[in-house]
C-alpha cells in the first residue's frame, strides 16, 4: 500500500528514525493486517520514499507498507488516521503491485518551498535568481562517502522561481545525485556574498517521471 | 507570538523533540472552556519525566474530568533554557504552549530530594515568585506531591500546598477546591485554609515551627483552627475502582523507559529497613488479574508500544503473577508484544516464554544483596541468602550468560570493614560459580561488576534516627573495597560521587531551614544537580556555609528517640512507635517477616479493611 502523509510544522524537528519509529507503532496502533520482516527482531514491512531532513516540513511524503492480506485505500486511510498523531496524517492511499520497483528508485524530483525568514535577504535573493541560474556552472560542495566532493549542482535544479519571501525549486531527489535545499540555498548566497539567512523549508510534492515528464510520484 | 519564538530555538537546540509535544494520546482539551487548569511540572528533563509512571497516572486522571485540563511541563536542558532566557520567553506547557503562571495550578513531582534546585528554577522560568510569601493574587497555587513530600520541610517557603499518599483522587478533590474557590472569589489566603482540610493536603503556611538551642525542633503547630494537627497521607483501599490510563502519550524521540508500564501492585510486603518507598507506599494493593489483563490489552491498542513492563516495588510477589503471565501471553500472542518484569521468580517453563516474547535479550544480569554479609543484611532487612544468589548466578551462568551485576549499599548502620570484605567475598564466589560451569558450556567474557552506592538514611524508615558515614569514612570505605575487589580476578568495582549522597542526605531529612540553603545554592548556579556534569558540590558547601548553616547537623547526627523529627506530623500510616521497634531490632540484627507470613503491626492495622494481609 503506497500512503501520502503529512510531517506538520510541529513536527519538523523530528528526525527521520523517530518518524519511522512513530510510524511502525501507528500501524501497530492501527489494527490493520501488516507484514512482518522475519527474523530475531520482527518489525513492520514499511519503507519511505525519501528521508526527510530534521527541520523539514513535508506536505506530501511517501511510504510504502507491505500488508499481509487486502484492505482497500480508503479502510488503510480512515484507520491510520485513527492510529496518527493529528500532525502526522495521511491523505490518500493506493493499492500497489507487490512487485512494483522500490520507492526510491522510482523518486525523480522533488519540489521545496524555502521559506526566508529575513525579507531584506529575500528581496535580494529572489531579484538575482535568474543571474544566478544563468552561470554555466554551479560549484557547490557536497558530502559524499569519500569527504567532501565538488559538483555542478546546476543540472541538479530543474526550476526555481521566487514568489514572495519563498522560493519555489523543484531539485533532484534521484539516488546518488539529489540536491538538497540548503545546497541551493547557500549557493545562491555564496553567489551574493551574503551571509545565509535563516529559512523553513518545506517539501511540498515528491516526483518521479512518466515518459519524461515529471508526475507527483503517488500518481505513477 | 512566543510559537514562533519556540519554532525558532528549537532549530539551534539539541534533542528538540524535547519540546514540540502533539505526541500520540496527548490532551488536546480545549483551553478556553477549563474551568480549571492544571501544569504538571517534572523538575527534570523530557526522557527523565515520561517515563515516570506517575504523571501519566495523574495526567490521565485530571484530564478525565470535563472541567479540568492537565498539560506536561519539563525541565528544559541548559541550551534551550539560554534560549529562553536571551529571548525572553516564559517556561511553557508541551501541550497548548501556555506560559506556566497562565495556569491555575502549578504541581510538582518530587522523585528525589536533588531535583529540588530545578523546581526553583522551573518556577522561575515560568515568572512565579520563589518564595510563596511573595506569590500574588494572580499567581498560580504552586503545590507538589510525590515520595519527597513525605519530608514536606525543606520546600516549605516555595510550595503553597504538599500533597502526600496516593494522589489520584486527592488531586481532583484538590483542583476542585480550588475551582469553587477562584469561582467564589477566595483570597489567596482562605483558599489555602480551605486547602487544609483536602485529605493528605499540608499546607506550610499554616504552621508554625520553633527550635531549641542546640537546632532541634522545639515544637511544630498549626496556627488556625483549619489545619489538622496531623496530616495522615491519602490511601487508596482498592486500586481496581480507580483511574488508571488507557491511553498514555507514546513520545517521538526515545526516553529511558519507552514502554507500557503495568503498575500491577502498589507497596512491598518485605519491609527492607532501608527502603522508603517500602514504608510509604503501605499496605500493599494489587490490582485484579482481570483489571490488569484489560488495562494491557487497551494500552497495547492505543499505544502501539512493543513492550509491556510489569511494575512494582516487588513484582515477583503479585499473588497470580503465574497465571497474569499465562494469560497475558495468550492475549499478546502474534502482537510481537514482549512481556517483562524487572525481577524473576519463576518456574522456568513460564521463564522460557517470557523470553522468547523479548526480542533483544538482555545482556546482563541483575542482582541487588545491598550489603556483603548475612550479618548486615539481617540489620537490614533484606530477605536475600548467600545460597539464593549463588543459585541465581549458577543458573545464570549455565543458561549462557556472563555479565552479572551485584548492587550494593556502603555505609549501612552498624557496617564494619569485614561487611566490606564480604562484599568482595560474594563477588569472587560469583566468579567461582563461572568457572565451576565447564568450559564449553558456559558464554565467554565474564564481568562481575560490582557497584556500592552511599546509603541515605531517610524519613520514616527504622533508619531515620541513624547518622551518614562522613565523606572522609565513606572515602576510606571505597579504597579499601576497591583494593579487596582488585584481587577478585573478572570482577570490577563502580562507586559514584559521595558529594551527592552527602546533599541528599540532608535533603532527605532536612527541615525549613534548609529551604534558604536551596534558594541560595539555586541562586549561585546549582542547578540539574542530578546530572554528574552539573553538580556543584563547592557551591553548595559554600551555600550552607552562608547560610550559617551545617550540612552535618543534617547528614551525621545520630537523632534521639524523643526528638521531634521535621516529618513527625505526617502520618504516613506506619507509627514512629513500629519504626523504632524496627531500628532496635537492626541493632540487634534481627530480622522481621514478610507481611505474607503474618502482621508485623506497622501502623496501618489502624485503618479497617485497607491492608489486606493483617487481621
Ligand atoms: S498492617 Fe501489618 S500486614 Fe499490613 S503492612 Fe502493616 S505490618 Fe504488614
Amino acid at each position: 500500500m503506497m500512503a501520502v502523509f503529512e510531517k506538520s510544522e510541529r513536527l519538523r524537528h523530528i528526525g527521520h528514525l523517530d518518524i519511522q519509529r512513530t510510524m511502525q507503532r501507528a500501524l501497530r496502533r492501527s489494527g490493520l493486517p501488516v507484514k512482518y520482516s522475519q527474523g530475531f527482531n520482527p518489525h513492520i514491512l514499511v519503507t519511505f520514499a525519501s528521508a526527510l531532513s530534521t527541520g523539514a516540513i513535508g506536505r506530501r511524503e511517501i511510504m510504502d507498507v507491505t500488508m499481509a492480506e487486502d484492505v482497500t485505500p480508503e479502510a488503510f486511510v480512515s484507520a491510520m488516521n485513527g492510529a496518527l498523531p493529528p500532525d502526522m496524517q495521511i491523505s490518500c492511499a493506493k493499492t500497489m503491485d507487490d512487485r512494483h520497483p522500490s520507492l526510491t528508485s522510482m523518486l525523480y524530483a522533488a519540489e521545496f518551498e524555502i521559506r526566508i525568514m529575513d525579507e531584506d535577504a529575500a528581496q535580494r535573493m529572489i531579484a538575482s535568481l535568474d543571474s544566478f541560474m544563468a552561470q554555466e556552472q554551479i560549484i557547490t560542495l557536497r558530502k559524499s562517502k569519500s569527504g567532501m566532493k565538488e559538483v555542478d549542482m546546476k543540472p541538479l535544479v530543474y526550476s526555481v522561481q521566487g514568489e514572495g519571501a519563498t522560493l519555489r525549486a523543484v531539485l533532484s531527489q534521484a539516488e546518488g545525485s539529489s540536491c538538497k535545499p540548503d545546497m541551493l540555498v547557500n549557493a545562491l548566497c555564496a553567489f551574493l556574498s551574503m551571509d545565509t539567512p535563516r529559512v523553513i523549508v518545506t517539501r511540498s510534492m515528491l516526483m518521479g517521471q512518466d515518459e519524461g515528464r515529471m508526475v507527483p510520484l503517488e500518481t505513477l | 507570538m512566543i510559537s514562533e519564538k519556540i519554532e525558532a530555538m528549537l532549530e539551534k537546540v539539541q534533542k528538540a523533540p524535547r519540546y514540540t509535544g502533539g505526541e500520540m494520546n496527548t490532551a488536546v482539551k480545549s483551553w478556553d472552556e477549563a474551568e480549571l487548569r492544571f501544569a504538571f511540572c517534572f523538575p527534570d528533563t523530557y526522557e527523565v519525566g515520561m517515563s515516570h509512571l506517575g504523571m501519566k497516572i495523574l495526567y490521565a486522571a485530571i484530564n478525565a474530568q470535563p472541567w479540568s485540563l492537565c498539560e506536561r511541563v519539563c525541565m528544559p536542558w541548559v541550551d534551550m533554557m539560554a534560549l529562553m532566557q536571551e529571548e525572553n520567553v516564559p517556561l511553557f506547557s508541551l501541550e497548548s504552549r501556555h506560559p506556566i503562571n497562565e495556569f491555575d495550578v502549578v504541581g510538582f513531582t518530587l522523585q528525589y530530594e536533588m531535583s529540588y534546585t530545578n523546581v526553583l528554577a522551573m518556577l522561575k522560568m515560568g515568572n512565579i515568585p520563589l518564595r510563596r510569601e511573595d506569590r500574588r493574587e494572580e499567581d498560580p497555587i504552586v503545590v507538589a506531591g510525590g515520595p519527597c513530600a513525605f519530608n514536606p520541610e525543606p520546600l516549605a517557603d516555595f510550595i503553597d500546598a504538599f500533597m502526600v499518599g496516593d494522589g489520584e483522587e486527592q488531586i481532583v478533590e484538590l483542583n476542585a477546591v480550588i475551582r469553587d474557590a477562584r469561582k467564589d472569589g477566595l483570597s489567596r489566603q482562605e483558599l489555602l485554609k480551605k486547602l487544609a482540610s483536602v485529605r493528605g493536603v499540608y499546607v506550610p503556611a499554616l504552621y508554625d515551627v520553633t527550635y531549641h538551642e542546640d537546632g532541634t525542633i522545639a515544637s511544630f503547630a498549626p496556627n488556625c483552627p483549619e489545619a489538622p494537627e496531623k496530616v495522615l497521607k491519602a490511601i487508596l483501599t482498592d486500586l481496581d475502582s480507580v483511574i488508571y490510563p488507557k491511553e498514555i502519550p507514546v513520545p517521538y524521540t526515545e526516553i529511558i523507559h519507552d514502554r507500557i508500564m503495568l503498575e500491577i501492585m502498589r507497596g512491598c510486603t518485605r519491609g527492607c529497613r532501608f527502603c522508603a518507598a517500602g514504608m510509604l507506599y503501605r499496605p500493599v494493593r494489587e490490582r485484579s488479574l482481570e483489571h490488569l489483563v484489560e488495562l494491557a490489552c487497551s494500552l497495547e491498542k492505543s499505544t502501539g508500544y512493543e513492550e509491556i513492563s510489569l511494575s512494582s516495588l516487588s513484582s515477583g510477589d503479585y499473588t497470580c503473577l503465574a497465571e497474569l503471565i499465562r494469560e497475558l501471553l495468550k492475549r499478546m500472542q502474534g502482537k510481537h508484544v514482549a512481556i517483562s518484569l524487572p525481577s524473576l521468580r519463576l518456574d522456568s517453563v513460564l521463564k522460557e516464554s517470557l523470553e522468547a516474547t523479548q526480542q533483544e535479550r538482555k545482556t546482563s544480569l541483575t542482582f541487588a544483596p545491598e550489603a556483603g554479609t548475612q550479618r548486615l543484611r539481617d540489620v537490614i532487612n533484606k530477605g536475600i541468602t548467600e545460597a539464593d544468589l549463588m543459585e541465581k548466578a549458577s543458573d545464570a551462568f549455565a543458561g549462557g550468560w556472563s555479565s552479572v551485576k551485584l548492587y550494593f549499599m556502603m555505609g549501612l548502620p552498624t557496617e564494619t570493614y569485614e561487611d566490606l570484605d564480604g562484599i568482595a567475598d560474594l563477588a569472587r564466589k560469583v566468579v567461582g560459580a563461572y568457572f565451576a560451569v565447564p568450559k564449553g558450556q558456559r558464554a565467554k567474557g565474564l564481568r562481575v561488576t560490582c557497584s556500592a552506592s552511599v546509603f541515605v538514611p531517610k524519613p520514616f524508615t527504622p533508619f531515620q534516627w541513624e547518622p551518614q558515614d562522613t565523606l572522609e569514612e565513606v572515602q576510606r570505605k571505597q579504597l579499601h573495597l576497591r583494593d579487596a575487589l582488585r584481587q577478585v580476578k573478572g570482577a570490577n568495582f563502580n562507586y559514584h560521587e559521595s558529594g551527592l549522597s552527602f546533599m541528599e542526605a540532608c535533603f532527605a531529612r532536612g527541615d525549613r531551614r534548609m529551604g534558604q540553603v536551596l534558594l541560595r545554592a539555586f541562586e549561585k548556579g546549582c542547578m540539574l544537580d542530578g546530572w554528574n556534569e552539573h553538580f556543584k558540590y563547592d557551591t553548595w558547601l559554600e551555600a550552607f556555609d552562608e547560610c550559617g548553616v551545617d550540612p552535618a547537623f543534617y547528614a551525621y547526627r545520630r537523632r534521639e528517640k524523643d526528638e521531634i523529627l521535621p516529618w513527625d506530623f505526617i502520618d504516613s500510616g506506619v507509627t514512629k512507635e513500629f519504626l523504632w521497634r524496627e531500628k532496635q531490632k537492626a541493632d540487634n540484627a534481627q530480622t522481621t517477616k514478610d507481611c505474607r507470613q503474618g502482621c508485623n503491626g506497622c501502623g496501618l492495622q489502624r485503618f479497617k479493611g485497607v491492608c489486606k494481609f493483617c487481621g
